[in-house]
């Protein structure tokens, strides 16, 4: 018996002692791994196991939810009697149903047998590839490796039966000279597929060329944003514009039909798809469509939950965090179509601008203008007649996404898997924009 | 071993949006073998479930061990025995359900007579951990932690803007280690429809005036400031580069110690784990070390860090009590207690009185702040400009910036005892896994000169 059809039986028998109205149980297994290295030494090491259970409760037009973390009968009945408690006090009013059982056959799901068997020598092995190539250049590693797998099932009093098994594997590395740094990230389902090889040349490369920068002023800069950068900026317009709720709640710069940004701009959500972490349901164990968000620069259309799709009259499109919930629904396999300019090609056709390798403690400043503010960190470059030319300090910024992706001059034909600070895969290209603001 | 309780319930818009009860129990084993650092958590408390997790910790850091060339040294600390318990006056636990249900439900109503609030929210929060920490030298410790929070969120929508205003702290809540007395002494429904006006209002208010200008900061926002930009950066472990693929590192080097000038002679902090009620009282930190009382600045000098025993045995001292961990899967690592900025001789009202020209900014809305906790922005809710030592018109989308010691530095007055109050910070991440702790912080009004300020455009 898989995984999954172990916590499908134990979910199936939960629900088989439910005596009226109706039950969801959302049942995971997880176990995570991380090694995590500093100054060429591995210094902390960890690894966890648990089991996660979530019963939702309808009746009465009342809803209820309990969790627990923990294994056996006791367990699970512990979540019962909490979902019960809980629904007592709730409201007969604003009731969500649940999905229907059948929805279809599964997508796709990121799975790879060599994550899940990964050991602690494999992740110190790899990690050494690091610290060997930083120790050669005389400067130090920092970073984290990690593995992961979670198996989800899903069960429902309305016949839903649905479970998943993926893995996750996600390398960050920052590497420091006397006088500045570099840094350089890998995620893939494959922890074998990861390139260390690559990401140690990419990490130190940067922190070589990033020592004593110089100091440059603040102000309006052309600027070249790498995969890093860009997952920030698509991480937060998911936040703040691209869930149904935001819309429904006048919080979403997202105005249907217009134009917003430039025609170089789609920006999609597809679960579906090998590139982004796939998965084939949401938290309500509904299928994840494809959306597209932004088509050619207009604002196409929002992401939906249950709830938020009965109250525009609309099917969910599969994007629903746990219910109930007062977020919304949510992205969570965000895509920006690619370019066909390569990245280097689009370093030259800058005259005078700003090489961003990454952005750090974003912020949301203005939510419904998508004004962000943020620092530079580690790779911050100022280029000069199509050249990098040299490292210059770090700058703020404090800039409006939505007004940055207008200004989109070309996109990459390559794009890139990151983590955003969400860890929700996001699939980024270099973006060449006309003018980003700096503050500070 | 931590067995944690929680209680969270919510009501959005007149209805009950979510009640959830989340109850948690596991174990974690931290060992060191060949000189390095190996961890394993689990939730199966079963026999041989334990056994397995204190084996593949061993094998964990045994596989670490191959790689490092230097192995772990702790500072001493006493193998202690003991219990502490959080004092409360009521068990917020002992409080029935329909009773917080009832007072969310007037919270909400109080805040529903203003049409241009499209969104209200309010919430209640409880948390009950109990700790049990044991070690192979001898120590045996129990402690209860009991957590209690509350607050709304008003938001008012305009065809052009979206406002949000928040009591008596933003992000959800104020939360503190204390019982459901703190939560009536919150007073969510007599605050509710106060707040509900000020949204609304700021709809209509002037954008913030820009310039360089004093700035007063009201309680909440100087708890964050110190939060980002003293209690950050006076981790230990950061310094040492443990946190420079993530959180970032400090700008505060050990041979600043004693002599670096952090702030102005208004400018004491501390950090002391035994000032109830805050978030970060307990009785001992995650490695059996007792809470105490830390000067961190000292009339604006730069004297002390947060420290664990491996840490502070890098610089030749013992340690502080500053090992947390975010539940029973997580390794214990430096944060925050209760870092608190000491109380002065001022008072908000003597402060806008002896201000020319300036704003007075409440309730935190945005902040960001530089991987070395240099270079800061925020933002607040709203903003009162100050004309002439009078409070005036109210102002919208107020940010300020600048740079940690010289914005310390430039701190004139804070009020005293009477205005201090102690808030919760309950999402401070750090760590990989990321780990969100819950830290407090003391904190009262306060003044500094040539500020820059502007709106958010």
């Amino acid at each position: 018996m898989s995984a999954g059809d172990e916590l499908l039986a134990l979910g199936e028998s939960a629900l088989a002692s439910l005596k009226h109205g109706e039950a969801e149980v959302v049942i995971a297994d997880s176990r995570s791994e991380l090694t995590r290295f500093a100054g060429n030494e591995i210094h902390q090491s960890v690894a966890e196991r648990y089991r996660h259970i979530r019963v939702r409760l309808i009746d009465g037009g009342r809803t209820g939810v309990g969790e627990v973390r923990g294994h056996g009968e006791q367990a699970l009945a512990l979540a019962f009697d909490a979902a019960e408690q809980s629904r007592r006090v709730t409201s007969t009013s604003d009731v969500s149903p649940l999905p229907p059982g059948d929805q279809g056959a599964d997508g796709p799901v990121a799975f790879a047998a060599s994550t899940d068997s990964a050991t602690p020598q494999d992740r110190a092995e790899l990690v050494s590839t690091i610290t060997e190539a930083a120790a050669a250049h005389g400067v130090n590693a920092y970073g984290a490796l990690s593995t992961a797998t979670t198996t989800t099932a899903i069960i429902t009093s309305a016949g839903l039966r649905r479970s998943a098994t993926s893995t996750q594997a996600s390398l960050v590395s920052v590497a420091r000279g006397d006088n500045g740094g570099g840094y350089a990230s890998r995620h893939s389902a494959d922890i074998t597929a990861l390139d260390v090889a690559g990401l140690a040349a990419e990490v130190v490369d940067t922190c070589e060329r990033n020592q004593n920068a110089k100091e440059i002023g603040p102000g309006d800069y052309e600027v070249i944003l790498s995969p890093y950068a860009v997952t920030d900026l698509l991480e937060h317009l998911a936040w703040v514009g691209f869930s149904a709720l935001a819309l429904q709640e006048h919080r979403s710069f997202m105005r249907l039909g217009e134009r917003l940004m430039s025609e170089r701009v789609t920006i999609r959500d597809d679960a579906r798809t090998d590139d982004v972490f796939p998965f084939p349901f949401d938290d309500e164990g509904v299928s994840t469509r494809p959306v597209t968000l932004i088509d050619r620069g207009v604002c196409a259309a929002v992401v939906y939950d249950t709830p938020t799709a009965l109250q525009d009259g609309v099917a969910s499109t599969g994007h629903s965090l746990p219910q109930p919930n007062t977020w919304g629904p949510l992205p969570r396999h965000v895509a920006m179509d690619s370019g066909d300019t390569p990245w280097t090609e689009m370093v030259r056709s800058v005259s005078r601008g700003l090489y961003i390798t990454r952005f750090w403690y974003v912020r949301d400043v203005h939510p419904l203008r998508t004004v962000i503010t943020g620092m530079t960190r580690e790779g911050t470059f100022l280029i000069e007649n199509g050249s990098i030319t040299h490292p210059v300090k770090d700058l703020r910024f404090t800039q409006s996404i939505v007004e940055a992706l207008a200004a989109v001059l070309q996109v990459s034909r390559e794009r890139r898997l990151e983590l955003g600070e969400g860890e929700s895969g996001v699939l980024s290209p270099w973006l060449h924009l006309g003018r980003f603001s700096f503050t500070s | 071993m931590i067995n944690r309780t929680v209680q969270r319930l919510t009501v959005k818009n007149g209805a009950v949006a979510s009640v959830e009860l989340f109850e948690d129990e596991g174990i974690g084993i931290r060992v060191i073998a060949g000189g390095a650092w190996g961890f394993a958590g689990v939730d199966d408390l079963s026999g041989p479930s334990i056994e397995e997790a204190a084996r593949q910790a061993v094998q964990i850091a045994k596989a670490s061990s191959r790689v490092n060339r230097v192995s772990v040294r702790l500072a001493p600390a006493p193998a202690l025995v003991g219990e502490y318990r959080t004092p409360v006056v009521r068990d917020p636990f002992a409080v029935s359900l329909d009773d917080k249900v009832d007072l969310l439900m007037r919270t909400d109503l109080a805040m529903s007579r203003l049409p241009q609030v499209r969104v209200r929210e309010c919430s209640l929060e409880f948390v009950r951990e109990v700790r049990h920490f044991a070690s192979s030298e001898g120590a045996l410790l129990d402690q209860t932690i009991i957590e209690s929070g509350g607050g709304l969120d008003a938001t008012a929508t305009s065809d052009d803007d979206v406002q949000t205003r928040s009591f008596p702290n933003s992000f959800g809540r104020h939360q503190i280690c204390a019982g459901w007395e703190a939560i009536e002494a919150f007073d969510l429904p007599g605050n509710a429809g106060r707040v509900a006006e000020e949204a609304v209002a700021l709809l209509s208010a002037a954008e913030c005036p820009a310039g360089t200008m004093t700035v007063i900061l009201d309680a909440t926002q100087a708890a964050l400031q110190v939060h980002e930009s003293c209690g950050h950066p006076t981790e230990l472990d950061r310094v040492l580069g443990h946190e420079a693929a993530y959180a970032g590192t400090s700008f505060l080097m050990p041979e600043m110690l004693g002599t670096f000038r952090y702030g102005s002679e208004h400018v004491t902090m501390t950090a002391d784990s035994t000032r109830a009620p805050g978030l970060g009282t307990f009785g001992w930190d995650d490695e059996g070390v007792p809470a105490q009382r830390s000067l961190l600045v000292d009339q604006g000098i730069f004297t002390g860090y947060l420290t664990s025993r491996e840490t502070a045995a890098a610089i030749g001292q013992v340690s502080n009590g500053a090992m947390r961990a975010d539940g029973w899967g997580r390794l214990p690592i430096i944060r925050m207690t209760n870092i608190n900025l000491e109380p002065g001789t001022s008072s908000l009202e003597e402060m806008i009185a002896t201000t020319e020209h300036g704003v007075y900014l409440e309730t935190n809305r945005s902040w960001s702040i530089d991987d070395r906790r240099l270079n800061f922005q925020f933002g607040t809710q709203n903003g009162w400009e100050i004309i002439d030592g009078k409070r005036t018109r109210l102002v919208r989308n107020p940010i300020y910036s600048g740079q940690t010691p010289e914005f310390w530095g430039s701190c004139d007055a804070v009020a005293g005892l009477p205005e201090w109050q102690m808030f919760g910070v309950v999402n401070c991440g750090k760590g990989q896994p990321s780990q969100s702790m819950h830290v407090g912080h003391g904190a009262a009004p306060c003044r500094f000169r040539n500020v820059r300020v502007e709106p958010a455009r």
